[in-house]
């Protein structure tokens, strides 16, 4: 019994936990990349094409260099404020990772019994598997996952925030205001924009959200498109990217709350905003795009879908999303603070409430 | 009413998104520059050289000193002395200084022989100011530069110029 508990709870969610730590820091690594090949093709340039073949081992030497750099502390900045910040606002992006689902509860099961039958008897491996969610495709399922999510990605704000304050310079003092402005007004339209999927999913749990879907044979993004919307808008201003990176602004602000950041600490803050961009993704992918279910995920017809592993579609589908992301900023040009403050609070805050009333006066009508 | 429409379903918004997605799979323009060399035009003006009598290696110049009178920089030195046995001029010295040199090929027009000529080489730059007059073995055999295209391990070391410890 010990040693079953040890391994479905201990054991196996840190081997899944560093499992994604790796392919997420990879995947923040080469997402950079990806932004500036994007953009330079966008531009008709070429982008980083030195380092490897076309540039692929650019982001390691990015790395490299990151690490090597001077690790500069402001003199008049408070030290020990000016370290946990960048700190503070990378953990969240990974933690959120730990509830979203990346495929079907049961995805493992079968490694599991391949890996674990050698060392055990089978009623052991039967009760290992069986325990928690030990042989899903997530780290853990809670019943208030999208809770969990939202407030766990607003903690890395506070990061920026921080930032801003402990520099002791003007700059960055500006960016960290901009940001607590940015957060209060998107911070809203994005929970709002969630209560239309958590209405009709009647769930909180990412993976019931998911599991939903599958029932109801249908993508929430067709049931609620003015959400998925506001959720991608909002997610972007939530991430700080353009046409919303007024914390950084740097034609205005040098750079914002990382002005007088240098070295590793800079490369953390920089990856923060990679990871949650892919947590945003990742969300909407869960909440709108049905997570790992293929399109059309119960039509006969289309069942040949269903070949592709879960995983694989899940990614794609976060991958896509990433790609619009980079397209929107290849695109747009940056907004005005009066701007942002306008569309979130005259705009965006009315629909997304507008949205939740009409679908539940739907669903309270009608089904 | 359909100003709101567009702003509605963000129009403009995607009429940028689509440019730019057209954009993406448009050619690109950067050259790789030193690994992938442009292509010139065909009379392109560049790096001067004294030709040689394909037949019997002699140098074509005539030691006219035409060249020299032509250049409005005044950059080209033509040395020469008179043969006593043929009473002909013969080149000596011929210095070139590519550092004031407009690349107007006036040289090239006036010589008679077509001895000067500007080839369509451009990569002139070097690390001395000295080192950018030309003179006549240089011009008649080219310059030993460094190849920043053929070979990248030597790029990085200014040392690998052989002519430029010679001279510079």
């Amino acid at each position: 019994m010990d040693s079953v508990f040890i391994i479905s709870y201990v054991v196996i969610p840190l081997l899944k936990i560093a499992v994604i730590v790796l392919i997420l820091s990879g995947a923040i690594a080469y997402l950079t990349l990806l932004e500036r090949k994007v953009i330079a093709h966008i531009q008709v340039r070429l982008g980083p094409m030195r380092v490897g073949w076309h540039g692929l081992l650019q982001p390691i030497a990015d790395g490299l260099k990151f690490i090597l750099k001077e690790d500069i502390v402001p003199s008049r900045a408070d030290a020990l404020v000016f370290t946990l910040a960048p700190i503070i606002s990378l953990v969240p992006a990974f933690v959120v990772f730990s509830v979203i689902p990346f495929g079907p509860p049961g995805m493992l099961e079968g490694v599991l019994r391949w890996a674990l039958s050698p060392f055990f008897s089978p009623e052991t491996v039967q009760s290992i598997v069986e325990s928690g969610s030990v042989s899903g495709g997530f780290v853990t399922d809670i019943n208030i996952a999208v809770l969990f999510v939202l407030s766990v990605s607003s903690v890395g704000i506070l990061g920026i925030i921080l930032a801003g304050w402990a520099s002791n310079s003007k700059y960055p003092l500006l960016g960290a205001l901009r940001s607590s402005a940015q957060m209060v007004s998107y911070e809203v339209a994005l929970g709002f924009s969630i209560i239309g999927v958590l209405l009709i999913a009647r769930s909180l749990s990412l993976v019931e959200i998911v599991q939903k879907q599958q029932q109801d044979q249908l993508w929430y993004i067709f049931v609620q498109p003015v959400a998925f919307v506001l959720f991608f808008i909002c997610g972007m201003a939530e991430t700080n990217r353009l046409p919303f990176d007024l914390p950084e602004a740097e034609t205005e602000l040098v750079g914002g709350f990382h002005t007088e950041y240098s070295g590793f600490r800079f490369a953390l803050f920089f990856m923060a905003e990679y990871a949650s961009m892919i947590t945003a993704s990742a969300m909407a992918t869960t909440l709108f795009l049905g997570g790992w279910l293929p399109p059309f995920p119960s039509v006969p017809a289309f069942s040949f879908l269903h070949l592709v592993p879960p995983v694989i579609w899940f990614l794609l589908k976060v991958f896509l999303l990433l790609y619009i992301f980079i397209w929107v900023r290849g695109t747009l040009p940056r907004f005005r603070f009066d701007q942002l403050m306008k569309y979130g609070w005259k705009v965006f805050f009315p629909v997304a409430l507008g949205n939740v009333l009409v679908s539940a006066g739907v669903l309270l009508r009608f089904i | 009413m359909v100003n709101f429409l567009k702003r509605v379903f963000f129009v403009d918004v995607l009429a940028g998104l689509a440019l730019t997605l057209k954009y993406t799979f448009h050619r690109v323009y950067t050259e790789q520059y030193p690994t992938e060399k442009p292509k010139l035009a065909e009379r392109y003006r560049g790096a001067p050289r004294l030709n040689n009598d394909p037949e019997t290696g002699e140098t074509l110049c005539i030691a006219c000193d035409l060249c020299a009178q032509v250049c409005p920089e005044d950059l080209i030195v033509v040395g020469s002395e008179r043969d006593p046995d043929t009473r002909k001029k013969v080149l000596t010295t011929y210095t070139f200084d590519t550092s004031r040199c407009l690349f107007c090929g006036l040289c090239q027009e006036i010589c008679p022989t077509n001895a000067i000529e500007l080839t369509q080489d451009f990569e002139l730059a070097t690390y001395s100011r000295r080192n950018m007059v030309w003179d006549r073995t240089r011009l008649e055999q080219g310059w030993d530069r460094i190849d920043y295209g053929a070979d990248r391990e030597t790029a990085s070391g200014r040392e690998s110029s052989r002519y430029e410890r010679k001279t510079g």
